[in-house]
């Protein structure tokens, strides 16, 4: 490891901090397009045009503009340190996540690794870990503020987080189990060999989609900040840019769901039926790239979509989902493909 | 340990001890004089630096020697500090906080002595859900303001006493613990306890010839993790899969106890919160 590795990274780091920041931007412009043409609406299209930029492109950079001039108003009656921390928490713990994510292909005969940390055994884990901390920006923030909505909303996201994480893990297991690692690029390399992920456990993708859903607390599982019972729920009390990083680390925690639910079930990179013997080189790496892309933008559409096709649960449908339906489901799924697998490693292969 | 780093240990501990005691709260939940938190924050840093002036970073690689020592000393500073807060904030809420502060520390040392399972375990179950729990339930029992025992400290002094004087007596055994000294038999002995473990076993068995031992062994440990597939030293060290090797052939015994109680404690759990119908309850009365 020399100097030059350390500043590689950093390099790769800056890189993917500044595209998945420009990402979200125009995430959110397509969320306000799909919520429109959802509701039979226009959505935004004039930012631009006077300049003649079409499809209201720079919305966005008006977006953004907007929550830094804001007035940022801190009220008198909060806990003042703890609700400066929480924006920082829910912002920190999205981005770091994507540690371990592999954007591209990784190995030794690469030139660039396409991921921040290639070598963590652990991979899939991490981005668990760190997304279990995440539930602590909601908490304080719901905490902090000193209002009721608010601290209901931080309440019912602790409750919510804890036990939707618990059908997360144990859907993720059995793709573990199969590919034999836990490590994303391994799982990856598994399914390029043999089938996507979604044909070999598809109760599997089913639970994790749906909890990464309620990890993500977006619709139908946004009731930590239900807008008709608890005014913004956590967030009430947030303005300007304070608002704007909750906003931010909400859109990354759904970028980071989508590429691990690529990863994971849908075969990463893999394209079906292309079947090359020698994929080196940069030309196959900038396809990599673009394969994998675009896989996680359709899956983002698709979070996009349900968001304003599915009505909110009620929070006891919520709980009884996770407790009595998706983590006994959760748990048969394992323990079947356990069977399964250690049969077919013992007979077949 | 040489004599004189163990008298600063012994300084650094008097140090922090002096420091923790001033920081606690009071005896019955009053605010004390900013004097006396100044003073004790100074004495834990003091004895806090002389701490981390014994420790040594792990050494990884030739540039990590550098970062992998800023971060050491960042998260064991951080620990430690995190640690002394977590007992000495009057506040229920940030006390849990500061102990994820220390759980978060912890990982980090974790990651830094390579044991990254570990690291990701312990945030998911500490960090991530039992202190998330131990958050709500402060939450929702504060509701009306913040109760006398909650920010009081029942005898502090003697707590400190125990507390820092385990402290002192661990750096006494490590001062006092005989210097290593290499010779042939700890090679013997380490290659001895080396074979114990299964597909080592396997391996030892010479490869040509009738080894139908190797082949039954073989056959009986079957590879359900990518451990021996590419054991690559260019590749990431197989963390997960040495662990779950070690679990299940060298301490397979101890990991299906800890199956057996906390299965024993699951069904606990569901049977004290199933609710009982209210006209079973004199029926089961009558029969004690």
């Amino acid at each position: 490891m020399t100097i030059w590795v350390l500043i590689g990274i950093l390099i790769k780091m800056l890189v993917v901090v500044g595209v998945t920041q420009g990402a979200v931007a125009y995430l959110i412009l397509v969320e306000r397009k799909i919520a429109a043409y959802a509701q039979d609406r226009i959505g935004p299209n004039r930012c631009g045009r006077e300049i003649g930029v079409p499809f209201a492109l720079i919305q966005p950079l008006a977006d953004g503009a907007k929550m830094l001039l804001k007035e940022d108003v801190v009220p008198k009656y909060v806990t003042k340190p703890l609700y400066i921390l929480a924006p920082w928490i829910a912002i920190a713990t999205a981005m770091i996540g994507f540690a371990v994510v592999p954007f591209g292909p990784v190995g030794p005969n690469q030139i660039i690794d396409f991921q921040i940390a290639p070598n963590v055994d652990i991979g899939i884990l991490y981005v668990l870990a760190v997304g279990s901390l995440a539930v602590y920006g909601v908490i304080l923030a719901g905490w902090a503020s000193n209002n009721k909505y608010a601290f209901i909303g931080g309440l019912r996201s602790s409750a919510q987080l804890i036990s939707y994480e618990i059908p997360l893990g144990l859907s993720i297991l059995g793709m573990v189990l199969i590919a034999g690692s836990l490590d994303m690029n391994r799982i990856m390399a598994w399914q390029s060999r043999h089938v996507w992920g979604i044909l070999v456990q598809p109760l599997g993708f089913i639970l994790f989609f749906t909890s990464a859903f309620a990890e993500t607390n977006r619709l139908p599982f946004d009731l930590p900040e239900s807008e008709q019972e608890l005014v913004g729920g956590f967030h009430t009390e947030y303005s300007a840019m304070k608002f704007g990083m909750f906003f931010l680390g909400e859109y990354l925690h759904v970028i980071t769901v989508s590429f691990i639910t690529v990863i994971l079930f849908f075969g990463g990179w893999d394209v079906p039926f292309v079947t090359s013997p020698d994929q080196s080189g940069l030309l196959w790496a900038i396809v990599k790239v673009g394969v994998i892309t675009s896989k996680v933008g359709l899956v983002i559409l698709f979070i996009m979509w349900v968001r304003w096709t599915l009505p909110r649960f009620r929070y006891d449908q919520l709980m009884d989902l996770a407790w009595k339906s998706m983590i006994p489901l959760a748990l048969i799924n394992l323990v079947m493909t356990a069977g399964i697998v250690q049969l077919v490693r013992t007979y077949w292969v | 340990m040489t004599n004189g780093s163990f008298i600063l240990a012994t300084i650094g501990i008097l140090l922090g001890a002096t420091g923790t005691y001033l920081l606690l709260p009071h005896r019955r939940g009053e605010a004390k004089p900013r004097t006396l938190y100044i003073l004790g924050g100074t004495f834990a840093g003091l004895g806090l630096i002389g701490f981390l002036l014994l420790l040594t970073p792990p050494a990884l690689s030739p540039l990590a020697d550098f970062v992998a020592g800023s971060f050491f000393y960042i998260f064991a500073a951080g620990a430690i500090g995190a640690g002394v807060m977590t007992v000495t904030s009057r506040n229920p809420v940030y006390s849990a906080l500061w102990f994820a502060g220390v759980v978060v520390s912890t990982a980090g040392l974790f990651l830094l002595a390579d044991a990254q399972f570990l690291a990701a375990g312990s945030i998911i179950v500490y960090a991530g859900a039992i202190i998330v729990t131990f958050l709500f339930v402060i939450m929702l029992a504060q509701m009306e303001g913040k109760a006398v025992y909650d920010r009081a400290a029942r005898s502090p002094g003697r707590a400190v006493f125990t507390c820092f004087l385990l402290l002192w007596s661990l750096a006494y055994c490590l001062a006092t613990l005989p210097g290593a000294e290499p010779s042939d038999a700890d090679s013997v002995v380490s290659a001895r306890q080396r074979l114990r473990r299964g597909r080592e076993l396997a391996s030892f068995y010479p490869e040509g010839g009738p080894a139908q031992a190797r082949i039954a062994l073989e056959r009986s440990l079957r590879p359900t993790s990518s451990l021996f597939v590419d054991g690559d030293p260019m590749k990431p060290k197989p963390n997960v899969a040495g662990l779950g090797e070690a679990l299940y052939t060298d301490n397979l015994l101890a990991v299906e106890l800890a199956g057996a109680i906390l299965f024993a404690a699951l069904i606990a759990a569901v049977v004290i919160a199933n609710p009982r119908p209210m006209t079973a309850l004199p029926a089961s009365k009558s029969d004690a």
